[in-house]
């Protein structure tokens, strides 16, 4: 028997390009089927039935039709438009760092459902508090995590020897920390306090609700920053667009810059 | 495959084939096509056409006021006096002039920003033309400014960053209405645009 030619699934919309005359060709990352780039015919026109439904950071009921090449949207329903996260503009870029992040690291036809669930979370809570960025830090651990490159937290990746309660090294290259005493050749290695390794532990063990209760000084928040975006770049291999101009909102003053 | 693959092209046939592929939209069998329709076209047809790529290319820039594209620095509305200069409608691109022009409904000046803020696609405030509103916003004829970036995601960022960064406590700034297209239908309506037309409802 032949297979269906129309199947239903749940995405979160990750960005869309124009196509053709009046058509999108939109990624979305499902819960069943992991990344999925169909086109939603028609979807530029105003009267589409589809239009203000595929807009990045929805998520979506779907209704799809297997295409020649691609698959076809064929009907499409918002399941949460996160709409108080698109009311700020800290919000939508930091919803829009995260699109990229699964984009990168979601792979088609491979389902990751803790993926899915991880950047749906993510979504509530930078709703919740679009200031904070507790959960942008708890999603890139975890995506590390369900992406299979957990970096090791507990013991030294070279000796195997458990860590002090010390100063330590990092690095994504050799996959973790590493004790004082080690210290192979690696341009990714860098100092890693004992601060911020207790809150890479505890981001390990926590859920993302007891995560964004933490509240971290400046130079911690900036450490773990720059360790956790620098790690999922890395694994990425290549820059983090997005990651620029949400640098740019965290650390511009006013608009005396253009006057 | 492109026409440089194939045996026996020509090298100025491969040539047009290879620039129209860059065209967006164009893939390369559109663009073997439309070299073909381009070679068997009349001798005045295909200079016209080259004329016309060359004419553009050398006489068109930036207005030096709204930065829409013209043939002459400030365009035809910058320069028109019957303009009112003391509303600015801001949009992402010349085309959305265009639009708007057709509705013969706002008669005030424009600033076109060839873009919008996409930060996965690397495109922030620096590479659009909003150096050159906030500094034409330092004019203090001018009481209103109408956001009207597309109502995407990416438009409405941009919409919120103008917003936050212009500068000015007097200005009124405004954007378009959202609400449901004329021949749409309520129920494909989405529930933001639904929610949103019934804010901005209106007494019949």
């Amino acid at each position: 028997m032949a297979p269906p030619r129309t199947y239903r699934c749940e995405a979160i919309i990750l960005s869309y390009t124009p196509l053709g005359e009046a058509d999108l060709l939109v990624t979305m990352f499902t819960r069943d089927q992991g990344k999925v780039r169909a086109v939603g015919k028609g979807a530029r026109r105003s009267t589409s039935k589809l239009v203000g439904h595929l807009e990045p950071l929805t998520l979506m009921r779907m209704s799809m039709a297997h295409g020649r090449s691609m698959d076809i949207i064929s009907q499409a329903e918002v399941v949460q438009s996160f709409s108080k996260l698109k009311e700020d503009l800290a919000g939508i870029t930091k919803g829009l760092y995260l699109a990229e992040l699964v984009n990168g690291f979601g792979a088609e036809d491979s389902a990751n459902p803790e993926l899915y669930w991880l950047m749906i979370e993510t979504l509530l809570a930078i709703e919740t508090d679009p200031e904070s960025d507790m959960p942008l830090r708890f999603f890139e651990f975890h995506l590390l995590q369900v992406s299979g490159l957990m970096p090791e937290l507990y013991h030294c990746v070279e000796c195997r020897a458990e860590l002090e309660p010390d100063a330590h090294r990092f690095s994504p290259n050799v996959g973790g920390t590493l004790c004082l005493d080690c210290n192979p050749e690696d341009a990714h290695l860098r100092l890693l306090s004992l601060r911020a390794l207790k809150v890479l532990r505890l981001l390990d063990r926590s859920d993302i609700a007891a995560a964004c209760k933490l509240s971290l000084d400046d130079s911690l928040a900036a450490e773990l920053k720059s360790l956790l975006s620098t790690t999922v770049s890395y694994w990425l291999g290549k820059e983090i667009r997005s990651n620029s101009f949400l640098e740019r909102l965290n650390n511009e003053s006013l608009p005396e810059v253009y006057i | 495959m492109t026409q440089e693959n194939i045996s026996g092209a020509s090298p100025s046939l491969s040539r047009l084939v290879q620039e129209l592929n860059r065209l967006p939209g164009i893939g390369p069998k559109s663009a073997q096509r439309l070299a073909y329709y381009i070679i068997r076209l009349p001798d005045e047809e295909a200079y016209a056409l080259a004329d016309a790529v060359t004419s553009v290319k050398q006489n068109i820039v930036f207005c030096e006021e709204c930065q829409n594209l013209t043939d002459a620095s400030p365009c035809q509305v910058c320069s028109d006096p019957r303009r009112d200069r003391t509303i600015i409608c801001v949009v992402e691109d010349p085309l959305d002039v265009l639009a708007m022009e057709r509705t013969r409904t706002f008669r005030g000046l424009y600033h076109v920003l060839h873009g919008v803020i996409s930060p996965i696609n690397g495109v922030g405030p620096d590479q659009l033309k909003l150096r050159e509103l906030f500094s034409r916003l330092n004019q203090p004829d001018i009481a209103e400014m109408v956001v009207a970036t597309n109502p995407t995601l990416e438009g409405e960022a941009t919409a919120m960053y103008i917003r936050r960064h212009q500068g000015r406590d007097d200005l009124k700034v405004t954007h378009l209405a959202r609400g449901l297209p004329v021949g749409g239908s309520l129920e494909y309506t989405d529930e933001t645009t639904l929610t949103r037309a019934f804010q901005g409802r209106q007494e019949i």
